[in-house]
């Protein structure tokens, strides 16, 4: 739920931003030609570390990176690891008295790899971004079965615990998902090549090989798997540091074009 | 600019919506009861009610909490135990006490199955069914319970006798 919380407000701050934009640029665009830069950006994302110091049952890191092809497209890519404990209770009113149902552990790596395209037109000198994006993401991992129990609203044998499955700790692995992400982020130069960055995601499931007997509920890189869609919602928030490689000049048709307004 | 705000609006729309789940309550399924129902043994194919029957489970203290005690029935559902490969029923017809001691007639029922372990949804987990269902009746000098027959070895659905009882 903070997630989802998260995301609206983060969007929300783009209109801020694009409105400023509007009223600032009323006089007539600077035509002065200057380098563009390309490269490489590398980074981190720092929310799944954080999140891993707040949370003892959940462990991630992932790396993201982005190499400039043309003066808006980005080939990006992201890969990481994810190792998440989960449970599901019958009454989730408090964390003493709850009836566990079944408790999983779920492992494993993930890539995404797909384009960025920068919509945002920056002033002189500036390089921030705001994208449009999308992904083709795959995922290889493990689930655990770490204990479970057999519901039955019957309570005549067993009155006040649900009977305990017969296997516990069984691990399904060799679990693989594929799924294609559509994102919206933005990339801010905080100083000299250092960028941080965030987006959110939504992920469509595309394959999902999972075991007859427990389905993959939580995938590294996509999250929580819903029961009836085959959506899915994610977010990054990564600093990441650009190393220059070569300049080039704008195109000078696209530097005469008249203004927009 | 208007597309994209446009393009902007459309997907806090598709979010929230995404966003949203549903209730974590287990409404998707539920462990089966054994369904038994009761048959004349003179006309094979005549319901034939149990007077004021009793059923309780072999090791309990407590009568079955799924049929009215003592009345006159003749389809009951029973639970079975998920974490025992049997279950035995005491049935007690014409049940009835004097001086705190039963008078009616007691036949001991014991049903074996395999249990099988199902994953029905994020919010119930597990759930068992049961299969390979099979009877034995405990012979005493006067059995009330004549003859049984599985009708169904399989107990998933509730919706048909699983077993018959002539009697």
């Amino acid at each position: 739920m903070l997630r989802y919380f998260i995301s609206v407000f983060f969007l929300f701050s783009f209109f801020l931003s694009q409105a400023q934009k509007d009223s600032l640029q009323i006089g007539s665009r600077d035509s002065t030609r200057f380098g563009q830069r390309y490269g490489l950006r590398i980074g981190v994302d720092l929310s799944k570390p954080i999140r891993a110091l707040f949370d003892s049952d959940y462990s991630g890191l992932e790396f993201v990176a982005d190499y400039r092809i043309t003066n808006k497209l980005y080939i990006a890519a992201e890969f990481g690891n994810e190792k998440k404990t989960s449970f599901e209770s019958l009454e989730n009113i408090d964390d003493i008295n709850r009836v566990e149902l079944y408790n999983y552990t779920t492992s494993g790596s993930y890539v995404k790899l797909g384009v960025d395209f920068n919509t945002y037109e920056n002033w002189y000198g500036m390089t921030n971004a705001i994208i449009f994006g999308a992904r083709y993401a795959g995922s290889s991992f493990s689930q655990t079965l770490n204990n479970y129990t057999i519901y039955d609203s019957n309570r005549y044998w067993n009155p006040t615990t649900f009977a305990p499955g017969s296997g516990s700790s069984e691990e399904f692995s060799g679990l693989t998902a594929t799924w294609l992400e559509l994102l919206l982020g933005i990339k801010v130069e905080l100083v000299a090549n250092l960028y941080l960055g965030a987006s959110v995601r939504l992920s469509y499931l595309f394959t999902n090989k999972e075991a007859d007997f427990f389905p993959n509920l939580w995938i590294p890189g996509f999250s929580k798997v819903n029961d009836n869609s085959k959506f899915g919602v994610g977010y990054n928030y990564s600093i990441s540091y650009f190393i220059p490689l070569y300049s080039k000049k704008e195109n000078k048709k696209k530097n005469e074009s008249p203004p927009e307004e | 600019m208007e597309k994209k705000r446009i393009l902007l609006f459309v997907l806090i729309v598709i979010i929230s919506i995404i966003a949203c789940e549903k209730d974590d309550i287990c409404v998707d399924g539920d462990t089966p009861l054994l369904i038994i129902r009761f048959y004349d043994s003179e006309n094979p194919s005549e319901l034939k009610a149990v007077p004021s029957l009793r059923v309780i489970g072999l090791g309990q203290s407590s009568t079955v909490n799924t049929i009215a005690d003592r009345t006159s029935l003749d389809s009951i559902s029973l639970p079975l135990r998920i974490n025992e490969a049997n279950t035995g029923f005491i049935l007690i017809s014409d049940s009835a006490d004097e001086d705190d001691l039963e008078t009616g007639n007691n036949d001991t029922l014991t049903f074996d199955y395999n249990t099988l372990e199902i994953f029905i949804s994020r919010a119930c987990g597990y759930i068992a069914n049961y299969d390979d269902l099979g009877e034995l009746l405990s012979s005493d000098s006067e059995n009330w319970i004549q003859n049984i027959e599985i009708v169904s070895p399989l107990i998933q659905q509730q919706d048909s006798a699983h077993v018959k009882i002539f009697h």
